[in-house]
């Protein structure tokens, strides 16, 4: 039991206690940038999902048999990384092409969106390299933990870009005054949303 | 006007990543929070932008099109591992504070969006001083945000250690300016403000 609970609190805490998008700051330029519709974010939340469970997966196995027992990792993690990162989102969306035109179809062109999308890669690296967000806690995640966290991490990701999109939609038809309209309102809008995780700061995962 | 100083100038008016293109918006946001750290990454992704658009602009005959994405990155990447082990040796409270944002550099969308938009058509001198402009617009913009927030939200502004500029003692400081909500709401009205004035001058050309 004490394992079920260890890994719900790790998903909760990824999810929305440290928000990567609202309380890390990280992923932003997507967060903006495809906000304007539910069915473009809804894409993207499944396609991000999707990238950062199997990226995370294997920069966890490139770190743990590939550079850090060939004493590497130091000065060769960033260009590993966003390499297989990049590599991972060139073969998924091949592969979907190729057999699954449904999926392909939903999410096929947010995938090459998501190589510079740095939610992934930090989140692959913070499973890997343990200690990318914060030195001081410094965790080795097991295989396990790194799906859990990433799976974690990404639907927090989805839910923050659906609940920000569903504002967005409101504000369109808003009574905003002129200069403020579009990106500066988005931007007002974010920060509140961001005051509601602000509150939940602190009260437990890693 | 000399073409490369007109490529040098729009990055810092028209083209300005930050404030009209909304491009490298994640790390704008997180270092914010204070001056000093604010202008070693500005001077980071300055020199970053700088090296890979002159590199990829060298090689851009050479590049096949199909793969030059992974290929700009791989370029990016380098650059930013120079930078980060730069920093980790030889500025480590520096380091400390901006800490996962250098490595970040890598997926900033100023640097892959610049290489592919300008370096990889234009000739070197155009692409360093495309580079040069982007890089100072966008470090102008964050460290003047970082101003604004560590000011008024800390009460003062330091320095490699030493206070530089102090608020009178009394003086209480909203904290939230500080926190991940001042940044976003700060940051909305400060493009606000910029469309504002990008409007006042069209007009005034228009009349």
């Amino acid at each position: 039991m004490a394992t079920i609970s260890h890994f719900l609190l790790l998903f909760v805490g990824a999810a929305l206690i440290n928000n990567i998008l609202l309380t890390r700051f990280i992923g932003l330029c997507s967060f903006f940038g495809i906000s304007n519709s539910m069915n473009t974010a809804f894409g993207m939340s499944a396609a991000v999902i999707f990238v950062m469970m199997m990226a995370s997966t294997t920069t966890w196995l490139v770190w743990k048999f590939l550079l850090f027992p060939l004493n590497l990792g130091e000065f060769l993690y960033i260009p590993a990384f966003i390499l297989i990162i990049a590599a991972l989102v060139q073969f998924v969306e091949m592969y979907l092409r190729k057999y699954s035109p449904a999926l392909y179809r939903a999410m096929g062109i947010y995938l090459p969106l998501i190589t510079t999308n740095c939610a992934v890669l930090a989140a692959a690296t913070e499973v890997a390299k343990p200690g990318f967000f914060k030195m001081a806690m410094a965790y080795n995640y097991t295989l396990g933990e790194a799906l859990v966290y990433a799976l974690g991490v990404s639907v927090g990701y989805g839910f923050a870009l659906l609940t920000f999109t569903a504002l967005r939609e409101r504000l369109d038809i808003a009574p905003v005054p002129r200069v403020l309209k579009g990106n500066p309102m988005s931007f007002i809008t974010a920060g509140l949303l961001s005051l509601a995780y602000v509150g939940l700061a602190g009260w437990f995962g890693l | 006007m000399k073409e490369w100083l007109r490529v040098f100038r729009a990055g810092l008016s028209i083209d300005n990543p930050l404030t009209v293109l909304m491009i490298g918006l994640c790390a704008t946001l997180a270092v914010s929070s204070q001056v000093e750290g604010s202008l070693f990454m500005g001077i980071a992704v300055i020199f970053v932008l700088v090296m890979s658009n002159a590199l990829i602009s060298v090689l851009r005959k050479l590049i096949p099109s199909q793969v030059r994405i992974p290929i700009f990155i791989v370029i990016i990447a380098s650059f930013v591992t120079v930078v980060d082990l730069f920093l980790k040796a030889f500025f480590p409270p520096i380091y400390a504070v901006l800490g996962i944002w250098i490595p970040l550099i890598v997926v900033n969308c100023i640097i892959l969006g610049r290489a592919e938009a300008f370096a990889y058509h234009n000739k070197v001198w155009l692409s360093v001083a495309d580079g040069l402009g982007m890089g100072v617009g966008f470090s102008l913009v964050l460290v003047g945000l970082a101003f604004i927030r560590e000011f008024f939200g800390a009460g003062k502004i330091e320095l490699l250690g030493a206070t530089i500029l102090k608020m009178p003692t009394g003086y209480a400081p909203p904290t939230i300016l500080m926190m991940f909500p001042g940044a976003f709401i700060l940051f909305g009205f400060v493009v606000a403000f910029v469309r504002w004035l990008n409007e006042r001058s069209t007009d005034r050309k228009v009349a």
